[in-house]
């Protein structure tokens, strides 16, 4: 047992120095942050070059490039039209959207339109690569009711971590015909964060090394956060002002967990739009691919608040890191001097959300998570894993058997959560994404309305997409 | 062929059909029998490893199959759960449970689990034809599962002693639902543990060694 005593002592030692490691790096970035301060500014919007009525037409392009991921450092990175983020896509109900898209990416990739119900054609699944030097061109109809916060990403085969780790995100914000809110100033908040090596590259260890195998176990973090690309930005806000926050993780791993300090916010939405009712909300829970709508008042005149990060403890013992327990600030809310301005009256009823009928359920899916796999399998694109129906209604029982959450997303089709560990869902809402806790079991309701084909349903925590945490759905006509 | 001569012929047929239908049927219950009767085999064989081989002593129940928590896991903090360095490790449960237990996991999952100390929620329901991570369907970061789980010694009983092991898990025991927290561990999932340096070789080194007689 002497031995295997001082295996341990040197094991801890080792654990230690990884950890001691990382948090130099966020004292690295802390310091960094401190001396900027600059305007989470909503990212530009992709130009519609359409002259046609209801149908907005852009041209996006995936290149390497330099730019400044982290102040004061150009680093080559992968970017949409050069931004990181990348430009918003933003639409209204009933648009037709067309979007030509060219890969000058050294390597295959797709652009998934995470969240838009859509024909399987134009969903950017690991099905439809796109070849370097080669263009696609992605269409849709955005279907009404579907107003919402969504977001693209890429999602190659085996690649979608690397590919959004390099820069490669961006919001999509599908406006309603008939808005239950007031007119007030939106703010989009694409929340991510990144890991860089001494000399700025982005750091992706090598898949054999200790941080390489802790990545693949986690989901790659990086202790640098950011909003919209800046870290620790500063918002403006007006005395008894009210703005429409849009909240987006799209880290590659890190479960976020948001609190504006000193206030609680008002949540009106999820992944597929507005809730029937708001919720008051002193913290929320974002995993990696889920959205958020939230109203946020300005407080005192010249008082100014910040937007925290709360620890949330989303890993396995084995491998969580030292300092998941720290709170972690992400930006500045600054109310101005101005006077205050009127607040506006906020709807109690923003609009109805029809329940899927739980007694037109025509098959019950067990899907069960374990650690990189589903049901016991990891991902093979010549497998179909579930086979149904255009038309039909099914309940998936999602249960993870293991000690680290992992967020479930299903392509195409959006779905409702009938209760999570056995207790109903408190209220009725469309969502894509569902973080699935550690040893626990959630119920959702999903009703394939049409569109045929084959969908990717996986854990969004992007290494375990990656290494085959992901199964296929195929809706037959 | 006259009227009777047909019948006659009609009746023979319909009674060698009833006869080869009666035959059939027992042949097919007589091998759904037999099948029934190998997999009972399986189960008793699997049993009695189980009790003999100490599980009960950790994941519950001692060696009394009738014992309350019989196998379903770690229910008290003495005897079940164990102190490794800095870590806390926590027996199991070993019943098929399907959210708590072994119920989500096939038998050759379980095998692998004993054969190579590979956890069944983190290793693919796959056959493995090599010890050297990323090769023949071995993970490239293997988990194992924790210490002090004695699969390094039980690993050496022959693949049918497993599989009947596996049986008796998933088909011999009722599923009880009881959670048990994870084990603690370190960010290899103690592969330093189980290099050959230490374990030794699979299947085991010719006798005699130099601590044996060779008699």
């Amino acid at each position: 047992m002497t031995s295997r005593r001082s295996l341990y002592a040197v094991l801890v030692l080792s654990v230690g120095l990884v950890a001691s490691t990382s948090l130099h790096e966020s004292v690295r970035a802390s310091t960094s942050r401190n001396r900027v301060d600059v305007e989470a500014a909503n990212p530009p919007l992709l130009p519609n070059i359409s002259k046609l009525p209801h149908t907005v037409e852009v041209n996006l392009t995936a290149a390497v490039t330099r730019i400044s991921l982290q102040p004061h450092v150009t680093t080559e990175a992968f970017a949409y039209n050069g931004h990181v983020p990348g430009p918003t896509l933003d639409v209204r109900e009933g648009d037709h959207v067309i979007i030509h898209f060219r890969n000058e990416l050294p390597e295959a990739t797709t652009v998934h339109w995470h969240g838009i119900h859509l024909p399987f054609e134009s969903d950017g699944s690991p099905f439809q690569p796109i070849q370097p030097g080669e263009s696609h061109d992605y269409a849709f109809t955005v279907r009404n009711g579907t107003a919402g916060t969504y977001w693209y990403h890429p999602h190659p085969d085996r690649r979608t971590g690397f590919a959004i780790g390099k820069g490669l995100f961006g919001a999509i914000v599908v406006h309603a015909m008939n808005d239950p809110l007031p007119p007030m100033s939106e703010k989009l908040l694409i929340l991510s964060d990144n890991r860089f090596l001494a000399d700025g590259t982005i750091d992706f260890p090598d898949p054999a090394s200790l941080h390489g195998g802790i990545d693949e176990e986690n989901g790659r973090e990086g202790p640098m956060l950011f909003v919209n690309g800046k870290v620790m930005p500063t918002i403006s806000i007006r005395s008894g002002e009210i703005q429409r926050w849009r909240v987006i993780n799209s880290s590659a791993g890190r479960i976020f967990r948001i609190a504006l300090a000193g206030q609680s916010m008002l949540q009106v939405g999820t992944d597929g739009g507005l809730f029937e009712k708001p919720v008051e909300v002193k913290d929320l829970v974002l995993a990696p691919g889920e959205r958020a709508e939230l109203l946020v008042k300005g407080g005192a005149k010249s008082a100014s608040t910040v937007l925290q990060n709360l620890p949330y403890d989303r890993y396995s013992p084995h491998t969580r890191p030292q300092d998941w327990d720290v709170t972690r600030d992400l930006l500045t809310l600054t109310t101005s001097g101005a006077p205050r301005v009127s607040t506006p009256a906020i709807p109690r009823s923003l609009r109805r959300v029809i329940q899927l009928d739980t007694t037109k359920v025509s098959a019950v899916r067990t899907i069960v998570f374990g650690q990189g796999m589903i049901n016991g399998h990891t991902m093979d694109m010549a497998r179909v894993d579930v086979s149904t129906r255009v038309g039909a209604t099914e309940i998936w029982e999602i249960t993870n058997i293991v000690g680290m959450d992992h967020p479930f997303h299903l392509h195409g089709f959006q779905f409702q959560v009938l209760d999570r560990d056995g207790v109903k869902e408190p209220y009725v809402a469309w969502k894509d994404m569902l973080n699935i806790p550690k040893h626990s079991t959630a119920r959702i309701i999903v009703r394939y309305d049409d569109y045929p084909g084959k969908w990717m349903f996986h854990c969004h925590i992007l290494d375990h997409e990656d290494h085959g945490m992901m199964g296929v759905l195929e809706v037959k006509p | 062929m006259t009227r009777r001569s047909a019948k006659a012929t009609w009746f023979l047929m319909s009674l060698f059909l009833a006869l080869v239908f009666v035959a059939s049927v027992a042949a097919f219950s007589s091998t759904s029998s037999r099948t029934d009767q190998v997999q009972q085999n399986q189960i008793q064989r699997g049993r009695h490893l189980v009790i003999s081989h100490a599980c009960g002593d950790c994941h519950g129940g001692g060696s009394n199959p009738a014992a309350s928590g019989w196998l379903d896991g770690m229910r008290d903090t003495i005897t079940q759960q164990f102190r490794i360095g800095p870590f806390l490790t926590r027996a199991k449960n070993l019943t098929p449970d399907v959210a708590t237990g072994t119920g989500s996991f096939t038998e050759r999952q379980i095998f692998n689990a004993l054969r190579y100390g590979l956890r069944p929620e983190e290793t693919a329901d796959v056959d493995i034809t090599s010890t050297t991570p990323g090769q023949g369907n071995f993970p490239l970061h293997p988990h194992y599962l924790a210490v002090p789980m004695p699969w390094p010694s039980w690993r050496h009983m022959s693949n049918e002693e497993l599989y009947a092991i596996a049986a008796y898990l998933k088909h011999g025991l009722k599923p009880v639902s009881h959670k048990v927290q994870d084990s603690d561990g370190p960010p290899d999932f103690w592969a330093g543990e189980y290099t050959v340096a230490k374990i030794g070789p699979h299947p085991a080194v010719k006798y005699p060694t130099a601590n044996e007689t060779g008699n």
